[in-house]
């Protein structure tokens, strides 16, 4: 065995400044996916079951959205403020995130209306109340089940199972593949000792790659779970 | 001091389990180390730290006189450098294939250090003959067998010629033929000055290359 001749010769190489923006974004999007499962949020020993928590959850929704009084929606916004406050600080701010985000979103959607005069200022600053809310109570949920509490929750309320099904092996794979970007992502970042030439094709490809693992993925557990007897009867899991 | 070298080094995995404590170890510069251990005991780890994937938590990490921090790699130019310095081979191939042809995944390096075509092709071509594998060139990466992808996640490594080679189990899952090739290519590399550090359990490997073996059990 011979190596070439440059592998004998020290290359020119001048390392360039930059950054890996695209690299970055798609890398924070992995972690996002895999810290979706892997939950860091808290949840006590003695928590209100998931049972008890998702019934209330959709009345919570419900009622929020179809309540008209502003000392209402105030009273409840003071109540998951109120709860929040005894939060840590970081767990804080992992739910008023999204709910400031929607919120942010709600109110960029009602703007042409607003300008148009199809929707009055206080209807829209409701409008836009009840989706803050909503979502916090939604984050607040989130961060304090555990997935596998919430789908054990979901059988027990009689949901069919290829719902329930589908929602557990959706998670479960959800990290995998969100480990799997990372995991790419990292790969190209190591190589990428230069210009951005043809890199953003790169990233094109991890997500090709994931998106094939993702089916293969599917196609192997549908596979072995046959193999183990499962014959497209749902209701059994 | 070392070409490489790991001082009192402590690290802890995010939920607070402590793989290193106080570990020490250097490796001069052409020389191949082996790391050996059970399962879990931080082999990829150190790997990792050594490519300036995770940093250490106490202790430090020198390379080539350079200590090696988040802070330092945060600079783009000092990072692209760092890593065309050192090259990572990871234990799943594929997690290093991403273009739609074998050609283009090993011209990726050599385009990234601002080659020309005419000297990327020549890279491209060496390699692939050097690696046995110019029929596959323009297969998909992701659709070859095991063996293959490693051998393409190698030559994918070796494009950018960098001087350290950390490979994380190289020839796991590789059948005798493909081991022996690997085992070969690797002394050469040795021969030529590069240094290798390695995770691996194969004895013959440790034998015929290790100038240190370090155990992590």
């Amino acid at each position: 065995m011979k190596l070439p001749e440059w592998m004998n010769t020290p290359d020119s190489y001048v390392p360039p400044g930059g950054s890996l923006f695209a690299v970055k974004t798609i890398r924070s999007l992995g972690r996002i996916m895999s810290d979706l499962r892997v939950q860091r949020g808290h949840e006590k020993a003695r928590a209100v079951p998931a049972l008890i928590k998702i019934p209330l959850l959709l009345a919570v929704i419900i009622t929020v959205s179809a309540v008209q009084s502003r000392l209402v929606l105030l009273a409840f916004g003071a109540v998951l403020l109120g709860y929040l406050c005894i939060w840590p600080a970081r767990d804080i701010l992992s739910v008023v995130r999204p709910s400031a985000a929607a919120g942010l979103l709600a109110a960029v959607l009602l703007l042409p209306a607003l300008i148009a005069g199809s929707t009055g200022p206080a209807n829209s600053a409701l409008f836009v109340a009840k989706v803050v809310l909503c979502v916090m109570s939604v984050s607040i949920f989130n961060h304090t089940t555990q997935w596998y509490h919430i789908t054990a929750a979901l059988r027990k309320l009689h949901v069919p199972g290829v719902f329930v099904f589908a929602l557990d092996i959706t998670l479960r794979y959800i990290v995998l593949l969100g480990r799997l970007i990372c995991d790419l992502l990292t790969s190209l970042s190591l190589r990428s000792v230069g210009k951005a030439r043809g890199r953003y094709g790169s990233v094109g490809g991890v997500m090709g790659v994931t998106f094939v693992r993702g089916a293969e993925l599917n196609r192997e557990t549908y596979e072995a779970m046959r193999c183990r007897g499962f014959t497209d009867d749902y209701s059994g899991l | 001091m070392s070409f490489i070298e790991l001082d009192s080094i402590e690290f802890a995995y995010e939920d607070g389990m402590k793989v290193f404590s106080g570990f020490s170890a250097a490796t001069e510069c052409g020389t191949c180390t082996v790391l050996t251990g059970d399962n879990g005991s931080g082999k990829t780890t150190l790997l990792r730290i050594l490519t300036g994937l995770s940093f250490v938590q106490d202790g430090r990490y020198v390379f080539d006189g350079t200590e090696i921090t988040a802070r330092f790699l945060r600079d783009n130019a000092r990072s692209k450098l760092f890593h065309k310095r050192v090259g990572f081979l990871f234990q799943n191939p594929d997690v290093m294939l991403f273009n739609p042809k074998v050609y283009d995944e090993i011209a990726f390096g050599p385009r990234q250090m601002g080659l020309t075509d005419e000297e990327t092709d020549r890279r491209v071509r060496d390699i692939l003959e050097l690696f046995d594998i110019a029929d596959l060139a323009e297969r998909v990466p992701y659709h070859l067998s095991g063996g293959q992808k490693k051998k393409v996640a190698l030559a994918s490594v070796i494009a950018l010629d960098p001087e350290v080679l950390i490979l994380d189990e190289p020839m796991s899952g590789l059948d005798r033929q493909s081991r022996s090739w690997h085992a070969d290519f690797l002394t050469e590399l040795k021969r030529a000055g590069r240094t290798l550090i390695t995770a691996t359990h194969e004895p013959e490997l440790i034998q015929n290359l290790a100038d240190q073996v370090i155990d992590l059990s």
